[in-house]
């Protein structure tokens, strides 16, 4: 019997992406702002209207839920695709504790963990799981003065996508900025 | 293929791929249905990123193996039909039906089954579990949180109370004193005080001053999280709570306050409080909040749950449709496949390859058929081999039969004597060429009506012999002229009716045999006999005729001159006629006694040259024109006798054109030509001399009275020139003929074997 409860609760992890990927249907704009400054690239970007009801839901019940950003720094080109210069990815987690009522948030960069903190306000865990600032991800050195470049920033969720017939991912939410590179 | 070697079997053939495919489908259903039941072990991550991703996959991959296999199979169904390959509709006909009850009854199942898991999802939920789960949620939540406040407020009256104690003092027994009746009184189950020192740079360091715990706590917590706890206060200066699991399964509520001096604020220890909940307690509130938080995970994944059953299905549903539908295309294929084969086996057997046999593929009725068809088919081998073997035979004496027909009628075509022959209606199958040449007839009167072809003028002899032929019962024989090209041919002709097997007639064969040179060759001899005998009546009373006129002028030498002169007279004329009539019994003698020719190999235009030579300068108004062909083979002739023929023949010529009597230049103002030719048709192997002039020619009806004794055109000539000309001609072997010339004058041809 505690088995069969597990594993619905197993499979209804699983199945929780559809819910989070309709959340972020919605909100698909996200906000970039590149700032170029001390010989680094300061990304700082909002994902709008990405805390919906669903989403809130998914969260309430206790599942692990993370958002995951991948940044990429890219020049384009004319007649071939665009080039990317740099890439990052940054992630950010977050698990409701029914019991205490509080959230258990967590930060990554590129596997490595930046910020851990155990919170009850609802409102800084939406920040902290859509709002990012000025993160030093990008260095200048590689890049030419004068010259355009644009960030690009993808958004995922895991558990990801999971639509029970084509469960890779269609539109995920995305952002871009460009900028003109000036020393 | 290699000889010897055994054509491996396809898929559908071989039972034991057959049983391993199966093997391999129920073993991929025992891995999804176990994988279904182990998903409670697997973390979320692994259910979204590779279970979901597996499922998908292979729905989809199902789906192209399934599009894949009615397509490729409906296709070549298609063109089955459509080139009208045997067995085509039936085949479709029972890959349609074997469809049909596979297909209808598992996507009827498919739709009645999604929408009982759909029907399923939404009865997981109902209003009396929500308020239940989520009170009860609550109501653990609460506690918790109350337990934590209690612990917190107790903390701060501690913190108030230690205020005014000296936490560096190595005495801490004021501090334990005030702490130790919280704990005895129940009020909590342990504190710790921590004093707070400087650290390694800005960040302060917690050291243990004292701590009091009640005995019912279990010795089995870590102090470790309590230091932890302190030293993240005492950087803060916030206040601090944790919930810390220990050992026995129950669980610390934790709750911090800064101690801060007495007038100074500033804080210099931490108190930590903890108030134990017992395993039981906290294994109930672990439950009640797992139970809530999986009732609201359904909830909000009711939906997408419902997703994963269905991909879970759809994909047992593919699985079974792709096994079936192949199923189904396989027992058609294996039971229209034999009757296909003998199908092929037998339009090859058609087509004449009668060493072809089919393989016995099972021993059931269809190996005995298989069995029965080969047997039937070494049958016809046999009897085509016999068959042959009879053709060739008929071939061969077919081909000798025709090699024995061609021989006949080489003959035919051959010989000098004419053969005709006419079919039972009347038309006329063959003629040789000699028919063609004697009758004057084309090649293609073979064919026609006999009465049309012999209805023409000159052929009317020949249809009064066909006529006669006609009866089965004669065989008439007839000697017929023809006029032949303005002279008379003799022919020697016979029809003979034709009697097959049967009583009816087959035709009739009439045979020609030219006999003209046979009757001139009697006739000369006759002619002959005659001059000996004229010869010797004639000649032999001359003399004496003679002699006696000699006499009688003699006798009268002395008698009156008129007497004499009467006398020779008379004598003179007689004793000159006697002469002429002499030199007429010498030419008639000569005719008669005429030798065999001597013939050697002679150069003809050697013979013309030397003989037309004796003409030059001899007439004035006559121009003799030699036309001789380039080569000319040597001729085995007498060559006095071709050269008295030759002028004799020219001689005519002259005299035709009016002799030593005429003039240099002709009255009419035309000149006179004698033209001698020669030609050497060597086909025929002969050489002809063609002599003609301009003169004014000979009647048609004269021209074959030329050539007999006696005849002569001239007042002085004994009638024997051409005579002696043909008679010579002919012994050589030779033949002489007499035509117009064109535009006028007369053309004889001699024709010499060479």
């Amino acid at each position: 019997m505690a088995g069969t409860e597990s594993t619905r609760r197993r499979v209804l992890v699983a199945a929780a992406v559809c819910l989070l990927v309709a959340g972020l249907r919605a909100a698909e704009i996200i906000r970039v702002t590149p700032l170029a400054k001390n010989g680094r690239i300061f990304v700082s970007f909002e994902m709008r209207d990405a805390f919906n009801d669903d989403i809130r839901a998914v969260i309430q019940s206790g599942l692990t839920t993370t958002f995951s950003y991948d940044i990429d720094l890219r020049r384009s080109a004319t007649l071939w695709f665009d080039k990317t210069m740099s890439s990052a990815t940054v992630s950010a987690s977050v698990r409701y504790d029914t019991l205490t009522r509080r959230y258990q948030l967590s930060r990554m960069q590129d596997g490595r963990v930046e910020e851990s903190r155990v919170t009850e306000d609802a409102e800084m865990v939406r920040q902290a799981m859509t709002t990012f600032e000025q993160l030093p991800l990008f260095s200048t050195t590689p890049l030419e003065p004068n010259a355009e470049y644009y960030v690009r920033v993808r958004a995922r969720t895991r558990p990801r996508n999971a639509w029970f017939f084509w469960p890779w991912d269609r539109d995920a939410a995305s952002g871009v900025a460009r900028f003109t590179f000036i020393p | 293929m290699r000889p010897g070697v055994e054509p491996r079997k396809p898929f559908r053939d071989n039972p034991r791929l057959i049983l391993l495919g199966i093997l391999l489908l129920v073993g991929a259903l025992i891995v999804m249905i176990t994988l279904a039941d182990r998903s409670a072990q697997l973390s979320p991550d692994f259910l979204s990123e590779v279970v979901l991703y597996a499922l998908s996959a292979a729905d989809l991959t199902m789906l192209v193996a399934l599009a894949f296999v009615l397509a490729r199979n409906i296709i070549k169904l298609l063109v089955e039909r459509r080139r009208a390959l045997p067995f085509a509709r039936f085949r479709a006909k029972l890959v349609a039906v074997l469809l049909g009850m596979t297909l209808i009854p598992a996507v009827l199942v498919l739709i009645v089954g999604s929408e009982l898991i759909r029907n399923s999802a939404d009865r997981w939920f109902s209003a009396p579990i929500d308020e239940v789960l989520g009170s009860a949620s609550r109501i653990a939540s609460d506690y918790y949180l109350e337990r934590q406040t209690v612990v917190s407020d107790n903390a701060q009256r501690m913190a108030r109370n230690l205020a005014a104690v000296d936490l560096s003092a190595d005495d801490v027994s004021a501090a334990r004193t005030l702490i130790v009746p919280e704990v005895t009184q129940k009020r909590i189950g342990m504190v710790e005080v921590y004093r707070i020192v400087p650290g390694n740079g800005n960040r302060p360091a917690v050291v243990p001053v004292v701590d009091v715990a009640t005995p019912a706590l279990p010795r089995t917590y870590v102090r470790a999280s309590a230091d932890r706890l302190a030293a993240r206060v005492a950087a803060s200066g916030e206040e601090g709570r944790a919930l810390e699991p220990i050992g026995d399964g129950g669980e610390l509520v934790r709750a911090t306050a800064v101690i801060r001096a007495r007038g100074t604020g500033t804080a210099q220890g931490v108190v930590v409080a903890s108030d134990y909940l017992t395993g039981e307690l906290a294994a109930h509130f672990r439950r009640i909040t797992e139970a809530y938080e999986g009732y609201s995970q359904l909830r909000v994944l009711k939906r997408p749950l419902a997703g994963v059953y269905l991909s879970f299905f759809l994909m047992v549903t593919l699985m079974i449709l792709v096994s079936a539908t192949w199923m189904g295309l396989y027992l058609a294929k294996r039971i229209t496949r034999p009757v296909q084969v003998l199908a092929e086996a037998a339009r090859e057997i058609g087509a004449g390859h009668l060493d072809h046999r089919v393989q016995r593929e099972t021993a059931d009725e269809f190996g005995s058929l298989v069995d029965a068809f080969n047997a039937m088919a070494g049958d016809i081998a046999a009897s085509q081999r016999k068959l042959e073997r009879s053709r060739i035979e008929l071939e061969r004496k077919h081909l000798d039969v025709e090699a024995r027909r061609r021989y006949v009628e080489t003959i035919l075509d051959r010989i000098a004597t004419g053969v005709v022959s006419i079919d039972s209606g009347g038309r006329v199958s063959t003629m040789n060429s000699a028919a063609s040449r004697l009758l004057g007839l084309p090649a293609a009167a073979v064919g026609q009506a006999a009465t049309d072809v012999f209805a023409r003028g000159d052929l009317k002899p020949v249809a009064g012999l066909l006529r006669a032929g006609a009866h089965p019962a004669e065989q008439s024989a007839h000697e017929i002229a023809l006029a032949r090209g303005g002279r008379e041919v003799h022919l020697a002709a016979a029809a003979t009716p034709l009697h097959g097997d049967g009583s009816g007639s087959d035709g009739v064969v009439l045979v020609f045999d030219d006999v003209t040179p046979l009757i001139r060759a009697q006739r000369v001899a006759a002619w002959k006999d005659v001059a000996r005998r004229l010869a010797h009546e004639i000649k032999n009373p001359l003399t004496p005729i003679q002699l006696c006129a000699e006499r009688m002028r003699r006798h009268f030498a002395g008698a009156p001159e008129a007497t004499k002169e009467l006398v020779d007279e008379c004598t003179g004329t007689i004793v000159g006629e006697v002469e002429s009539l002499k030199a007429l019994v010498d030419e008639f003698s000569q005719f008669a006694r005429m030798p065999a020719p001597r013939t050697v190999p002679s150069d003809l235009h050697a013979l013309l040259d030397e003989t037309l030579a004796l003409y030059d300068g001899l007439f004035q108004g006559i121009r003799i024109e030699k036309r001789f062909v380039e080569e000319l083979p040597q001729v085995r002739v007498d060559p006095e006798q071709i050269r008295r023929v030759l002028i004799n023949l020219v001689d005519n010529a002259v005299e035709a054109l009016g002799g030593v009597e005429r003039g240099p230049v002709p009255v009419d103002g035309r000149e006179d030509l004698i033209l001698i030719a020669t030609h050497h048709d060597s086909p025929n192997s002969v050489v002809r001399i063609i002599i003609s002039d301009n003169g004014p020619g000979i009647p048609a009806g004269d021209r074959e009275k030329l050539f007999m004794p006696y005849y002569s055109t001239k007042r002085r000539g004994s009638g024997l020139g051409l005579a002696i000309v043909r008679r010579i001609i002919a012994e050589h072997g030779g033949s002489i003929e007499v035509a117009d010339n064109s535009p006028s004058g007369t053309k004889f041809t001699i024709e010499l074997p060479c």
